[in-house]
């Protein structure tokens, strides 16, 4: 017994120089400017009051001086008021929930895959093996084109998936924000793999009957990560338009590219793409200071698409039979890791609180001076956020991410349930993890979030809001009558 | 009290400094063109209109009757006999076409176009901190803009965007994103890329309104360089003034106009509605409200207004009748007085004669649009930079010159944009080689004898020829 003790006193201690050492180094301004408040203090102590009476009225000030002075005070203040970039807003935002006739089971799934892949058993095994360890559950949704068998992805099929989508969100985004359609300034939708003429975002500008003068782009191809990437564009056009409202439609449909094929590599995004959308409404006025949810910090986006092998990872092809489809290449993991630690090197620097950083900057000059074995350090996320919503993309990811970020079971609760709940959903998935926190009355005021979402090309896009006022359940959202079931355990193989 | 005076200076220098960098970043805010591309695929894929037919002829669900519709259609689009096709259709298999076709026509132009935009100007890929592609009928995985990403190994915190569904006003759109991020951002360099893609997107059925896509549309993009780099101002080309968006969406029959659907027989192509012409004009009138006040000298303006009120106060007075007027309507605003020239969508004849009417221009000014037409065809959202292009290689752009571009998508849109042209412009572009020979003496097509036969003949003792 006596061995142990010392042991257990010296991490305790450790523990204590730990927290002493990051609250001094990130309050230093303040600490230093004790000794100059008390030595202030102590000096007008000693002076006494009569003192300083007499000091005061020996300072004449002139009429003229006075209203310069003041006039200069106040024309300074308004210009660096002025020069600040505006703040931008999320006011709140509304996910898609799918029916429950829209709902695949795993028995439901490979049953369809044993009829449709009936000449290739190998298939179906490859694509039972994969569903038993995806962490998906019983509740994800396809469409109802998907559900035939065989599927049938017609043009109307997909523009219905799209219509039912998409107009669910915006409709539940209206109510939650009493948001006009005629207030709409700014239109981004984006959907990667499905983009008919005239655009989603002429669809939607069609059934909401928005302004003429909108500003509306439809951005495509890029992904999983294209939800943050139109966060950017919305942040670019909210910094130039003042005043404006922007609403940010995130979906994927799924009815057009369900693989047909039997490739295996292929099979892979049927077994963990699932239907789900999210609108978002952002804004730059200050009326809706007082009820937004969040505020943006950042957004950081990293394109490794230089890189050949990063490039390659995520590619749609046609495989023999021409069949089209999305190949997903084995090193997709390594690959998401290294675009992960480029975004994480940016980001970094603007969210790590000052002891952190001194951490790294000197466990990198002792590496490069001093002796290179040393461990690089890998700074601690978790003093910088409260949350994080890493995009469902499968599990190996979150395992990934988990790992490399050193995050316990709880940060990444949000993005499991997610993916066991709703699936991989793509662009949205950021936001069903962000309502999961929310629904759980976990979201606080002034609590900061880190979405991370990747995307084919290669991407790694990151994105740090900050949340403005503690967020009362329910929520209104898609976890509202399923949210006491949640935590689930998801085993490592569900065995079917 | 000298101490106190003296104090003041400083935070007084400082808010001279602030306003001062204020009225500076205000200057760099400006979105300069340094330079652009325009596509010119080589010339085994020029086609005619004997190829067109011929193309038409091995169509097995076309009837007479589609065939007749459509020659007359291409005899009379306007189109010349060197616009250039993908070479999908060269191998007879447009009806069946794989992605790696689309994909192929694509990688011909991002690597001829972008390279020698990049080249000419003296930047390296790696400097782009911008890049914007917009190809309105192709999404694929990874995106066009990681492809350029990727070949060119671009910076990983390049600013990537891929629209697409945008339809042929699309190269405004990503105008559109380039100037907002411009306003943000100093010192920038962008890249826009526009093109379309065709090969997947030929239609197999026989519907009579959506055949016609098929015949109008042709290859070609173009590669523009953009930055708001004011030290660079002196090398720019142009410097744009304004721009202007118009979404007629919210009205059903705008919408519908033109939409991506699947005929009765389950075949995919595009659908051209007969309102076309009506939902563009409502369109373009609305754009012309917001764009002319900010493009026209204050004189015509107010000589605009004295003249509408004049014409409202005749209208009560009854002495002129109410109504409105058919066909192409006349702006009655004399738009030549603060544009010297106008980029007009090569949508098709009608389209160009319509806005000649609507605008008053004369043959001079729609010269360059017809001229594009003839010899590229409808090159969808392109079309606008190859008659700048035109204009350029006719050495028309002096300093100080405005160009009005005007183009229209499905949707409905209408978006304008005014340049001002920043030097002298007398580069040839795409057109170096052959403007001698323009404008030629007709436009008339060569086969207009050949098949002017096809609307006498007889339905029931026509066959088709096998020479054509």
């Amino acid at each position: 017994m006596p061995p142990m003790l010392p042991d257990f006193s010296n991490s305790v201690k450790l523990k204590y120089v730990k927290l002493g050492y990051h609250y001094l180094v990130d309050h230093i301004i303040t600490l230093m400017l004790v000794p100059v408040m008390v030595g202030i203090v102590v000096e007008i102590v000693r002076l006494g009051p009569d003192e300083l009476l007499n000091l005061w009225n020996s300072v004449h000030f002139d009429l003229i001086q006075v209203l310069c002075s003041s006039f200069s005070v106040i024309f300074i203040a308004t210009v660096y008021f002025m020069s600040k970039p505006r703040c931008i807003y999320l006011v709140d935002y509304a996910c898609y929930k799918p029916p429950v006739t829209c709902r695949v089971p795993f028995a439901t799934f490979m049953e369809h895959s044993r009829l449709i892949l009936s000449n290739n058993p190998k298939s179906v095994e490859f694509q039972m093996r994969i569903l038993e360890r995806s962490g998906l559950g019983e509740e994800t949704c396809l469409p109802p084109a998907i559900h035939y068998i065989p599927p049938k992805p017609t043009m109307e099929a997909a523009r219905g998936e799209a219509e039912v989508v998409i107009f669910s969100a915006m409709d539940s985004l209206f109510e939650k924000t009493g948001l006009k359609p005629k207030d709409i300034d700014i239109l981004i939708v984006n959907c990667s793999l499905f983009s008919p003429t005239p655009s989603l975002s002429a669809m939607v500008i069609n059934k909401y009957k928005l302004r003429s003068n909108i500003k509306s782009f439809n951005l495509s191809g890029m992904g999983c990560s294209a939800g943050l990437i139109s966060i950017d564009l919305a942040r670019d056009l909210l910094q130039v338009h003042p005043n404006s409202n922007a609403v940010v439609v995130s979906t994927e449909i799924i009815t057009p590219n369900y693989y047909q094929g039997k490739e295996r590599a292929m099979l892979l995004p049927n077994c963990l793409f699932r239907m789900g959308g999210a609108a978002i409404l952002l804004s730059n006025r200050n009326s809706e200071r007082w009820r937004a949810k969040y505020r943006l910090v950042h957004v950081v986006r990293t394109h490794k698409g230089a890189d050949d092998k990063a490039y390659r990872c995520v590619f749609e092809e046609e495989d023999k039979e021409g069949k089209v489809g999305i190949n997903l290449s084995k090193d997709l993991m390594a690959i998401a890791g290294e675009a992960l630690k480029s975004n994480i090197t940016t980001i970094g620097p603007l969210v790590l609180p000052a002891s952190e950083q001194l951490l790294f900057l000197l466990t990198l000059i002792g590496r490069k001076i001093f002796n290179p074995k040393w461990k690089p350090y890998i700074p601690d996320f978790k003093m910088a956020f409260e949350h994080f919503c890493i995009h469902a993309g499968g599990r190996a990811v979150i395992d990934e991410l988990q790992k490399n970020l050193q995050l316990s079971a709880e940060h990444v609760e949000a993005s499991r349930m997610t993916l066991h709940k709703f699936g991989n959903t793509s662009s949205s998935s950021l936001w069903y993890e962000m309502n999961y926190i929310e629904s759980k009355g976990r979201m606080k005021k002034g609590d900061r979030i880190w979405q991370i979402a990747f995307g084919s090309g290669f991407k790694c896009n990151s994105a740090v809001w900050k949340c403005n006022r503690t967020i009362k359940t329910p929520t209104g959202g898609p976890w509202d009558d399923c949210i006491d079931r949640y935590p689930v355990h998801i085993p490592e193989v569900v065995k079917l | 009290m000298e101490l106190f005076t003296l104090l003041l200076t400083i935070p007084i220098l400082y808010v001279f400094f602030l306003l001062w960098k204020w009225v500076n970043d205000l200057r760099d805010q400006q979105c300069y063109i340094l330079d652009y591309q325009c596509y010119k695929p080589s010339d085994d894929r020029m086609v005619g209109t004997k190829f067109c037919g011929e193309v038409i002829k091995r169509n097995k669900n076309l009837g007479l009757n589609e065939y007749k519709f459509l020659l007359k259609a291409i005899v009379s689009s306007g189109i010349g006999e060197q616009t250039y096709a993908p070479r999908i259709m060269f191998d007879g298999r447009e009806e069946c076409p794989k992605l790696e076709d689309g994909i192929s026509e694509m990688d011909e132009f991002l690597h001829d176009s972008i390279g020698k935009v990049l080249s000419r100007a003296g930047i390296s890929p790696q400097e782009i901190d911008v890049l914007v592609v917009n190809v309105s009928m192709l999404a694929a995985v990874p995106s066009l803009s990681s492809r350029i990403v990727n070949h060119y190994k671009m910076r990983p915190d390049i600013k990537s965007f891929d629209l697409t569904g945008m339809g042929c006003s699309a190269s405004l759109i990503s105008l559109d994103i380039i100037r907002n991020v411009f306003k943000s951002y100093k010192n920038k360099f962008a890249l826009l890329v526009t093109s379309e893609s065709l090969s997947m997107n030929w239609y197999t059925g026989n519907d009579r309104s959506m055949i016609l896509a098929n015949c109008l549309f042709r290859s070609g993009g173009c590669a523009i360089l953009l930055t708001n780099n004011k030290a660079l101002k002196h090398q720019a080309m142009f410097k744009l003034k304004c721009l202007v968006r118009t979404h007629h969406g919210a009205k059903d029959e705008s919408y519908s106009v033109c939409t991506q659907k699947e005929d009765d027989q389950g075949r995919m192509g595009f659908h051209l509605s007969k309102n076309l012409p009506k939902a563009a004009t409502r369109c373009f009138v609305d754009n012309l409200k917001v764009i002319t006040p900010k493009i026209l000298p204050v004189r015509e303006l107010l000589r605009f207004m004295a003249v509408s009120v004049v014409k409202k106060w005749k209208q009560r007075c009854g002495s002129v009748p109410k109504g409105a007027p058919e066909g192409p309507i006349k702006a009655g605003v004399k738009f030549k007085s603060g544009v010297d020239h106008f980029c007009i969508h090569t949508g098709g004849k009608a389209v160009i004669d319509g806005m000649g009417v609507s605008l008053e221009l004369s043959e001079y000014d729609l010269e360059p649009a017809r001229m594009t037409l003839h010899r590229y065809g409808n090159t969808s959202a392109s079309s606008l930079w190859y008659v700048l292009a035109y204009m350029e290689a006719k050495k028309r752009l002096k300093k100080g010159h405005k160009v009005l571009m005007i183009s229209f998508g499905s949707g409905f849109k209408c978006n304008s944009c005014v340049w001002e042209v920043v030097r002298d412009l007398d580069d040839g572009n795409v057109w170096k080689d052959e403007i001698e020979r323009y404008p030629p003496k007709t436009l008339l097509n060569p086969y207009m004898e050949k098949y002017g036969w096809i609307q006498d003949e007889d339905l029931s003792t026509f066959k088709v020829p096998d020479e054509i």
